[in-house]
């Protein structure tokens, strides 16, 4: 594995060093901070790199690297100041192009991010693909995502935090419970086709996560937020745990793991049984499990709680006996 | 190392006419250091090799040029980048609102080499100096390759070799072995699928079905046309939109409000919903989690599907 890392980051720093020449050669003077800051790196990468263009160049006609045939900065300006000055130039004019696997990354993350309102020009879009596809240094690679459907929701979930009022909805719980729930929108999340939002809910006077194929009659409402994205810092997992989670031992097939992964806590143990692994995840009701396991049929076992086992068994049959 | 790669396409993009082999490991900085003049630079030469690979994964379009009068000399083969084909075109410019939409994009990937991609796409993209818009509302999108066929599928797609994997078809007891060439990965309804021609007919697998390591073959095939990926995308599309099924839901139900809310869902004059799909036996699975809620009336494939999982849930937890 580091074998493999060790290039990876050896092609990420020339790809800095080859993008931060010419954003240097377009800015007269720049404060360390300023670009690290454009580039969203370390000031002290900024730094390194900076001490290493300005002691390159290339062989000239001596083949012996001579001073003209060298980068040259400031060097008191920089040492001093912090503040990058470029004297003089060589080999490098303009900004490089993308591979044909950057150009393609971004295309096809264009292309899934078709249902956000920011998306709705999909004239816009069209032309941003052609001009990543013209910027790239051979024809990009075969790599495409579906369009996602443009939704409602979402558009409504902008215009309220645009407005800077909370944004009502009918939501059912997995419970199956209806509720009119208000929400100040925080962030709009995704994982491949599912879309959430992520906001605080007034009447759980707390962080939730909403399912957007859950939410129906969504309305902005006229009444103020009280809570803006920069006041919550947001946890990266999208299902967060709480005390009071349910924990459930459960079997299942080693292919299909990665399915669960949002559910199982990050200090599970995990053993090999029959060829399974055996594992806990954490929920915070056995309603929300049955549906999870009766998706995974014959792939996920729940071992215990007996409570829990039931609960399944129990779902599981209603739906075949609907069947008879 | 960064250095010696970074000397490299300097002195490559000073060049007009390129610089030998020897040249450039007798002088450029990072190999010049390593030279024996007299002795054997097998190493170094080793070096330069995987130096290009690295160099030409990031899109630098380094090139060779036969020595005037000495086509066919491999020892005298020149290297250079011709300015034209590594610089961004000068027409090219992007908008702060269009840069901070390609920075959501490269989010969306944040596994796999991919992300990498998407990353240092971003890195160039700054070298521009656009300042960017901060969206109204915050977005975290994200799109998974957890299938682990899915890297060296990429890269054979890029080489443009065949490959070789097995492949377990869903009621077949055994998997069985294709050799195929890849021509686009594709993500259709959260899953990813290989578009492949296999004898002369282009065929679509599912990523997670291949249950063996992808195999690279020597033998590779040309370049597909740059609308495959879309073509991959319809057919996939076509098949969905041929799947019908009707599938009776309780009102008020978890099941009712997100099978209404599915893309292409519409309800049938029984009042019953009419759903799309690709895979009998994946929307089984998704159709198993409702439980009671959901009752599918036809076809009889995916009715029997879902039955039948639901019985193999209840034994299973009996």
């Amino acid at each position: 594995m580091a074998e493999r890392a060790k290039p990876r980051q050896a092609q990420d720093k020339l790809a800095f060093l080859l993008s931060l020449v010419p954003y240097l050669m377009d800015h007269d003077r720049v404060s360390v901070a300023t670009a690290a800051k454009h580039f969203g790196v370390p000031q002290e990468q900024v730094r390194e790199a900076v001490r290493l263009i300005g002691v390159s160049g290339i062989p000239g006609d001596t083949a012996a690297y001579q001073h003209g045939d060298l980068f040259d900065i400031a060097w008191d300006d920089f040492e001093e100041n912090d503040e990058i000055v470029i004297t003089n130039l060589v080999a490098i004019d303009d900004s490089p192009r993308f591979s044909a696997r950057e150009a393609a990354a971004l295309i096809a993350g264009l292309q899934y991010l078709s249902a956000l309102p920011e998306n709705a020009d999909r004239e816009a879009i069209a032309t941003l693909t052609a001009k990543l596809s013209r910027g790239a240094s051979a024809e990009p690679s075969q790599v495409a995502v579906e369009a996602s459907e443009t939704d409602d929701t979402l558009a409504l979930a902008r215009e309220s935090v645009t407005k800077g009022v909370q944004l009502s909805f009918d939501y059912l719980n997995s419970q199956g419970q209806a509720e009119r729930r208000r929400v100040d929108p925080l962030r709009v999340e995704s994982v491949d086709a599912d879309w959430y939002l992520r906001g605080w809910d007034h009447l759980r006077e707390a962080v939730r996560t909403f399912r957007l194929d859950r939410i129906s009659n969504p309305e902005v409402t006229a009444e103020p937020i009280t809570h803006g994205a920069t006041d919550v810092s947001l946890p990266d997992k999208l299902f967060e745990g709480s005390v009071d989670d349910l924990i459930v031992t459960i079997d299942i097939a080693p292919s299909a793991a990665p399915l669960l992964a949002d559910y199982i806590p990050d200090n599970a143990e995990t053993v090999e049984h029959d060829g399974r692994l055996r594992t806990t995840v954490r929920v915070s009701h056995y309603h929300g499990l049955k549906r999870l396991v009766a998706s995974m049929p014959g792939v996920a076992t729940v071992v215990g709680p007996p409570e829990a086992r039931a609960v399944v068994a129990e779902w599981a049959a209603a739906g075949a006996a609907r069947y008879r | 190392m960064e250095e010696r790669l970074f000397s490299l396409v300097l002195a490559l993009l000073a060049t007009d006419s390129g610089l030998t082999k020897n040249e450039i490991l007798s002088t450029v900085q990072g190999y010049s250091q390593k030279y024996s003049h007299s002795g054997d630079n097998s190493n170094l030469e080793r070096q330069f090799e995987r130096d290009k690979d690295d160099i030409r994964e990031l899109g630098v379009p380094l090139e060779t040029i036969d020595s005037p009068g000495q086509a066919g000399n491999n020892q005298n083969l020149r290297y250079r980048i011709p300015r034209g084909a590594y610089e961004l075109p000068a027409d090219i410019a992007f908008s702060p609102e269009e840069t901070a939409l390609l920075n959501l994009a490269a989010m969306v990937w944040r596994e796999g080499s991919i992300s990498g991609e998407s990353r240092r796409a971003i890195i160039k993209l700054r070298s521009l100096g656009v300042e960017t818009t901060e969206p109204v509302l915050t977005y975290a999108p994200r799109v998974r390759v957890r299938d682990a066929a899915f890297e060296p599928l990429g890269i054979s797609l890029e080489k443009r070799q065949y490959v070789r994997f097995a492949y377990l078809k869903p009621g077949d007891a055994e998997a069985s072995v294709r050799t195929v060439a890849p021509l686009a990965l594709v993500q259709h309804q959260g899953r990813w699928h290989l578009y492949a021609d296999e004898n002369g007919t282009n065929k679509t697998f599912l990523l997670r079905r291949i249950v063996s390591q992808v195999a690279a073959l020597a033998k590779t095939f040309p370049a597909p046309p740059a609308d495959t990926k879309d073509r991959a995308l319809l057919e996939l599309e076509d098949v969905w939109n041929r799947n019908t099924a009707i599938v009776e839901v309780e009102p008020g139900t978890d099941a009712a409000t997100r099978l209404r809310r599915r893309r292409g869902s519409s309800v049938a004059a029984s009042g019953a919903l009419e759903l799309h799909y690709s895979d009998t036996n994946i929307f089984a699975d998704e159709l198993a989690s409702f439980g009671p809620e959901a009752l599918v009336i036809s076809p009889p494939d995916l009715r029997d599907a879902v039955r039948t999982r639901l019985e193999r849930s209840a034994a299973d937890h009996g």
